[in-house]
């Protein structure tokens, strides 16, 4: 009998693939109200032990979809889970309408998937930007705000890039604010892990900071308003991460293996 | 009553149907004559077995207002599905396994007391898995023969929600992203919502 959530993904609309996963679009019923969710599939790797595949992607389904969790109930902007199939390796959560935020700055449009940029012409971030009735200054504000929250409850990220982190679109989102038209959402959890260590939170900021530099030229006002933000959310324990933060510019991702 | 079909299940788990009662007023009977079907032997048993081929979910415990939140429903209903198209139910029917999963904990006693019919139930909704061959009027029918209450529309439901045992079941009391929404209830009920849904899609990784 062939697994149901292998029937799902045969009928759903493949979005990207990477090397640990492909990602879909699909309805998980044939209800007419029923909303759309993304699908993430870590299909199975040849080149591994039966056994130790079906082991390692179970226990990173199952990491994925409880960091989702930690950071639902800590209030971070982040996607809820809708299906888990741990056995075959399906994730799947809300689908968000919009744009991630590489899209939306300078610099980080194309590149990533060329087949579609041959189709259409892809939209000047500088008027995607103002669909969203967003400044870049806010936008900043707003990425340091989430991944404070996100800190705050001891989740690290592990691969904070542009890619990322979405907007939503205004026209499907009511935003509580009267001037902002949109929300901010952490995506793609598959290297998120706990942890309260200083030096973990440094290295997660550290590490969107080369994603801004080599792929948005002239962003370091942008990441100023950022960390501006992150400081001010993350209150006290600021002090500390931001000495650590100094360091880890120095010496790279890596700590030294000397000695 | 909805209807709605996930043709990616096996043909007999491959229709769900379900409908809303408030007012109901034979509760206590309904749950005696639960007990006594799953005890009985022989053909009678098996008649009444079938009679009462349901899950009964206490309404208080569901909020299912807009799109969303029929999702806290249909997100228990599936991965009820998905275990017993993979032979891993925990409990001894399907049905029983959307009450279990509504549940957070692993007590499946628990979660019938919490989630399933008590005799004090005054609005609850009944869910039927079935094949395509099971005609929806057929399910109504017999829906409306065995509870005495008024039908009503999933959207009657957050009025009857009883949102502080779902914060209390959940440990959701003390969670930033609950007490950040304090003062907006409608923004509260949804940020629960969400939190619930999600923690019925993943419980079966999450110990």
């Amino acid at each position: 009998m062939a697994s149901s959530s292998l029937t799902l993904i045969s009928t759903s609309t493949l979005i990207s693939q990477g090397a640990e996963a492909k990602v879909y679009k699909a309805h998980l019923t044939a209800a007419p109200s029923e909303p759309l969710v993304l699908l993430k599939h870590r299909f199975h790797k040849g080149y591994r032990h039966p056994t130790l595949d079906a082991s390692l992607t179970r226990t990173r389904v199952a990491g994925e979809a409880r960091a989702l969790l930690k950071c639902l109930r800590s209030g971070v902007n982040v996607p809820g889970v809708r299906m888990v199939d741990a056995a075959e390796g399906v994730l799947g959560i809300d689908w968000i309408d919009g744009n991630s935020v590489r899209k939306l700055l300078p610099g980080g449009a194309g590149e990533e998937d060329e087949a579609t940029s041959s189709e259409d012409e892809e939209p000047d971030p500088v008027d995607l930007l103002h669909e969203y009735d967003i400044s870049v200054g806010v936008l900043g504000q707003l990425i340091g705000q989430e991944i404070a929250k996100m800190h705050l409850a001891d989740v690290i990220h592990g691969d904070l890039t542009t890619s990322n982190m979405m907007l939503r679109h205004p026209a499907s989102f009511k935003s509580r604010h009267s001037t902002l038209r949109t929300e901010l959402v952490l995506i793609d959890f598959g290297l998120s892990y706990h942890s309260s260590l200083v030096e973990d939170k440094a290295v997660d900021l550290y590490v969107l900071e080369r994603a801004f530099s080599s792929t948005h030229p002239d962003s370091e006002p942008l990441f100023a308003s950022v960390l501006k933000a992150y400081e001010l959310r993350m209150g006290k324990e600021w002090a500390a991460i931001g000495r650590r933060l100094d360091d880890v510019r120095l010496r790279g991702r890596k700590r030294s293996m000397v000695g | 009553m909805e209807s709605y079909q996930l043709p990616q299940f096996p043909a007999h788990l491959s229709c769900v149907h379900a409908a809303l009662y408030t007012d109901v007023s034979d509760a206590d009977l309904l749950r005696k004559r639960l007990i006594t079907a799953s005890t009985a032997e022989g053909v009678d048993g098996e008649r009444e077995r079938d009679a009462l081929n349901f899950s009964f979910i206490e309404a208080r415990l569901v909020w299912l207002f807009s799109i969303t939140s029929v999702n806290h429903m249909r997100t228990a209903v599936y991965q009820a599905l998905l275990a017993a198209s993979q032979d891993s139910l925990r409990t001894k029917t399907v049905h029983s396994e959307i009450i279990w999963a509504l549940n957070p904990t692993n007590n499946i006693s628990e979660a019938m007391r919490r989630y399933g019919v008590s005799d004090t139930t005054t609005a609850l909704i009944a869910v039927r898995i079935a094949g395509p061959e099971v005609l929806a009027t057929s399910v109504e029918g017999d829906m409306d023969a065995v509870i005495k209450g008024t039908k009503a529309s999933f959207s009657a439901l957050p009025a009857l929600t009883d949102w502080a045992a779902v914060k209390k079941y959940h440990k959701l009391g003390n969670e930033a992203a609950v007490r950040d929404a304090k003062n907006d209830l409608e923004r509260e009920h949804a940020v629960v919502d969400s939190i619930v849904t999600s923690s019925v899609a993943m419980k079966s990784v999450m110990a």
